[in-house]
């Protein structure tokens, strides 16, 4: 029998909080296309940063050639015929598309002779059948084309294993099957190549073998001819279990938001949102499932204004919001709580007493009218009462801090996020988006997050629940919604569907019809 | 192999904010003391030199204090627009733009105006003007995103070619063949001990430092600038408008430059000249960084930098010194303190790989 080109043995790798590789057997062999599938957060990436030099394994081999091979840098890696590209391009802008691809290339000494690469360049190019410029500079190129340049990197590195990381996330339809064509070129060549991806159509035209990843384990290894889009779904998503959770049917109440066919623009500049319609009611938690990625943030960004979108109208408890700026829809009764603690959510260098405050400085009583300078919206900051005020918070939200001076920076992941929601929902704002709102937590903390959730439902208030976590969605929501590249491909109500379905959705194959979605989403 | 230095960054107590700085200048002054003798200067004399120019006696110290004056405010003003994270390097030509709108105005009113109501109008049109000269850096980057670095050091040029065509032209004075300077101005800032040049803006500059803090750290709009400096992605999350900081941090700052400006015209110098500034602007960068851009801390740095100012202009004349040298020992305590922040903020390794 043959060998593998690599093989990878009993692959462990631990972050604080997580197993991502929970010992991983994986063999890829020449001439072949292995999809590596899995939900984020399964440990698709790590394995494959692994295996490229990035990540150093708790634990396991790597073998490549069938020896024993250890790497302490990507350089290792490469220098042993891997090569990866990832969803960021690792290419510089200001330079032309041969400097980038000669860029670190010992071999050629100091003297560049770019006419010669230029050459190289193009003959290859001609072989892999697409068209490249190499005198143009990398800024003036499309995704597509970045990441053609990319590969002509790597195959100029002489690469045996090409791993392409989510290649298709920024390629139009087009490039797409651009894209498979040189793949297929490239398995042609004798070169293996590993595609990390979640999308099961894909997985199923270009994969010669599928390995299935779910919270860090390999949960199947198919063949492309043992594969079905069911199975693959199944496995993926897995038998998620109901949480035990004890929640009263309530009858929701009148319309607090409503989205009108919002478009929106990624940070890619990509369509991440593509006509997104649908309301959300009093005492009701509605539930955004699916694969990170697939437009949840940019729509958490655009309801709460931090992203403009491009069409669409926003209501929030009747009033038209959509060029209403932060400041103003913090006013009518909104809040985020955002996925990015650190980054968003809290001013790390602050106290927790100031942190508390963040959104309500301008407003009485925390802050005091001073004569004349008012009138520039300069007050005088109440001590007193921002004391007294984090108090009954930190005491309410039960917050583990050693004091209210204490800088919120030094507070551990689960006591920041009980920050966060004290800051939040201390002043009671009707309509919350909860985007993530468990994630890296632990246990305890995640349960006091779910149940505070609910207590909000309790008590009327609207919620939006992000969570690529599918077993909180169903468990908590009332109503689901199932989101597959920016357009919504699924709704229902939690008890009343299948898991199967559910993964199918999420991965794209399965799309309910406009009615039912519109029905449930009223 | 190689070796590979690493940043961590580190907390340390109060106290390392004197004891660094205080050692880097002596640092400097070690090796200002080679630079001397190596000029055939004898380094033991040339700083007694110093000293006695900088605090030798009431009258140098209160002209310390006048040096410290404009520090002081500018630096001040400085630690707002660097706190809002603006890179403000303009404060040489805002303070320029300063002393010629406030000179003008002395000029136009001091005949038919009493000198009260002329110096507060005169240092309220400096203000003004400095606030938006500044202001227009700010709103440049708030809408557009043009870097204030650049543009601040581009209009500080703009200033001075201003200052420098003005003198020879509307502001003239006709009976200065030789030199270019303003006509004299009568409306004097008045001196508050007699027979130094320490004045009443130096009592004000205190006050305005004192009103800073206030404004930075007990205030909603300090709270506010304070976020959008360290964490701006926060700072929208919360429904604060960025670029209105980033405007009114510039126009706060600006001001500020210009008030000193028309300070010094009108209580040091009576007169508009092209050395109106050289360069206190760009000094007072390092004295907001010194002082940890905290208007309290600014008074003692602004003091600190008065001395080192009026000792190395003293230095120079006491001993013969050439400008050159004074200057690059001047140039040399810069950078001292701005290597020794470095060491204050980071714990710095070298990692043998």
């Amino acid at each position: 029998m043959e060998k593998p080109i690599v093989s990878m043995r009993n692959i462990v790798k631990r972050f604080p909080g997580v197993v991502a590789n929970d010992h991983i057997d994986l063999d890829v062999f020449k001439g072949e296309v292995l999809a590596l599938l899995g939900e984020n957060g399964a440990g698709k990436t790590t394995l494959m940063n692994i295996l490229y030099g990035l990540y150093r394994a708790d634990k396991g081999e790597i073998y490549i050639d069938g020896k024993n091979v250890y790497f302490k840098s990507p350089k290792d890696a490469i220098a042993h015929g891997i090569g990866m590209v990832h969803q960021q391009f690792m290419l510089i802008d200001e330079l032309s598309v041969v400097e980038n691809i000669m860029l670190g290339l010992k071999e050629y000494g100091l003297v560049l002779d770019l006419k010669e690469a230029v050459k190289k360049i193009n003959k290859l190019a001609r072989e892999m059948g697409f068209k490249i410029d190499p005198w143009q500079k990398v800024w003036q190129l499309s995704a597509g084309e970045k990441q053609r340049v990319e590969i002509l990197k790597a195959i100029f590195r002489n690469v045996k294993v090409l791993i392409l990381d989510e290649p298709t996330s920024v390629l139009t339809p087009q490039e797409t099957r651009e894209l498979f064509k040189i793949i297929k070129k490239l398995i042609a060549n004798n070169i293996a190549v590993i595609f990390i991806s979640h999308k099961l159509h894909e997985v199923m035209e270009i994969a010669d073998k599928i390995v299935v990843l779910r919270k860090g384990k390999v949960v199947g290894k198919l063949s492309r001819e043992q594969a079905t889009p069911q199975l693959l779904a199944k496995l993926m998503v897995g038998r998620e279990v109901f949480l035990e959770i004890t929640k009263r049917p309530k009858k929701p109440g009148h319309v607090v938001l409503e989205v009108k066919n919002l478009k929106a623009l990624s940070d890619k500049g990509v369509l991440a949102l593509k006509g997104i319609s649908f309301k959300v009611r009093a005492g009701e938690i509605a539930g955004i499932a699916g694969v990170a990625g697939n437009g949840q943030k940019e729509l958490a960004e655009v309801i709460y204004g931090l992203r403009k979108p491009l069409e669409g109208k926003i209501y929030l408890f009747g009033k038209d919001v959509t060029h209403k700026d932060i400041y103003e829809r913090i006013r009518i009764g909104i809040s985020l709580i955002p996925e990015n603690r650190l980054g968003l959510g809290i001013v790390g260098e602050f106290s927790v007493a100031e942190n508390l405050i963040l959104e309500r400085i301008d407003e009485q009583p925390f802050s005091l009218n001073i004569p004349l300078l008012s009138r520039l919206n300069i007050k005088k900051i109440n001590d007193q009462m921002l004391l007294k005020y984090s108090r009954e918070l930190i005491e309410k939200f039960s917050i583990v801090t050693p004091s209210p001076f204490a800088k919120a920076k030094t507070l551990s992941g689960g006591n920041i996020q009980r920050l966060i929601l004290a800051r939040e929902l201390g002043r009671k704002p009707g309509f919350i988006i909860a985007e993530e709102p468990t994630a890296g937590l632990d246990v305890s903390a995640t349960e006091y997050v779910r149940k505070l959730l609910l207590e909000m439902r309790e008590q009327g208030y609207s919620i939006l629940l992000i969570s690529g976590d599918l077993s909180e969605v169903l468990s908590l929501s009332d109503k689901v919604m199932v989101m597959y590249e920016g357009e919504i491909v699924g709704a229902f109500r939690p008890e009343k569907v299948s898991l199967d379905d559910v993964g199918l959705m999420m991965t794209g194959v399965k799309r309910m019809p406009r009615e039912v979605i519109e029905k449930i989403w009223d | 192999m190689g070796l590979e230095i690493k940043f961590i960054e580190r907390e340390l107590h109060p106290i390392m904010y004197i004891i660094v700085p205080l050692g880097a200048f002596s640092l400097a002054f070690l090796c200002g003391g080679v630079l001397m003798s190596w000029a055939g200067v004898n380094p033991i004399s040339g700083y007694e030199a110093f000293i006695s120019g900088a605090i030798g006696s009431p009258v140098k110290f209160a002209d310390t204090l006048v040096r410290t004056t404009s520090f002081l405010l500018m630096g001040v003003g400085l630690a707002f627009a660097l706190r809002a994270r603006v890179f403000n390097i303009g404060a040489e030509g805002q303070y320029i733009m300063g002393a010629i709108v406030g000179t003008w105005v002395a000029l136009l009113l001091q005949e038919n105006l009493p000198p009260s109501i002329t110096i507060i109008a005169s240092l309220t049109m400096a203000m003004i003007i400095g606030g938006l000269w500044a202001g227009f850096a700010g709103y440049l980057k708030a809408t557009l995103g043009i870097n204030e670095v650049v543009l601040t050091v581009i209009m500080n040029w703009l200033a001075f070619k201003l200052l420098q065509w003005l003198l020879r032209g509307p502001l003239k004075n006709p009976l200065s063949e030789m030199w270019p300077m303003s006509p004299p101005i009568q409306a004097k800032i008045p001196v508050i001990i007699s027979g130094t040049r320490l004045h009443l803006g130096f009592i004000l500059a205190v006050l305005i430092a004192i009103g800073g803090y206030f404004l930075m750290f007990k205030t909603n709009y300090g709270f506010k600038l304070r976020v959008a400096g360290m964490n701006p992605d926060a700072a929208k999350y919360a429904g604060y408008d960025v670029r209105k900081i980033i405007i009114s941090s510039m126009i706060l700052s600006g001001s500020l430059a210009g008030l000193a400006g028309a300070i010094e015209v009108l209580a040091v110098y009576h007169f508009l000249y092209e050395g109106i500034s050289i360069g206190l602007g760009y000094t007072s960068i390092i004295v907001a960084l010194v002082g940890k851009l905290h208007p309290l801390a600014i008074i003692p740095s602004a003091l600190m930098f008065g001395a080192l100012y009026n000792g190395v202009v003293y230095l120079q004349s006491a001993l013969g010194v050439s400008y050159t040298l004074s200057k690059a020992m001047e140039g040399m305590i810069y950078l001292f303190v701005l290597i020794s922040e470095v060491f204050l903020k980071y714990k710095i390794r070298i990692i043998r790989r």
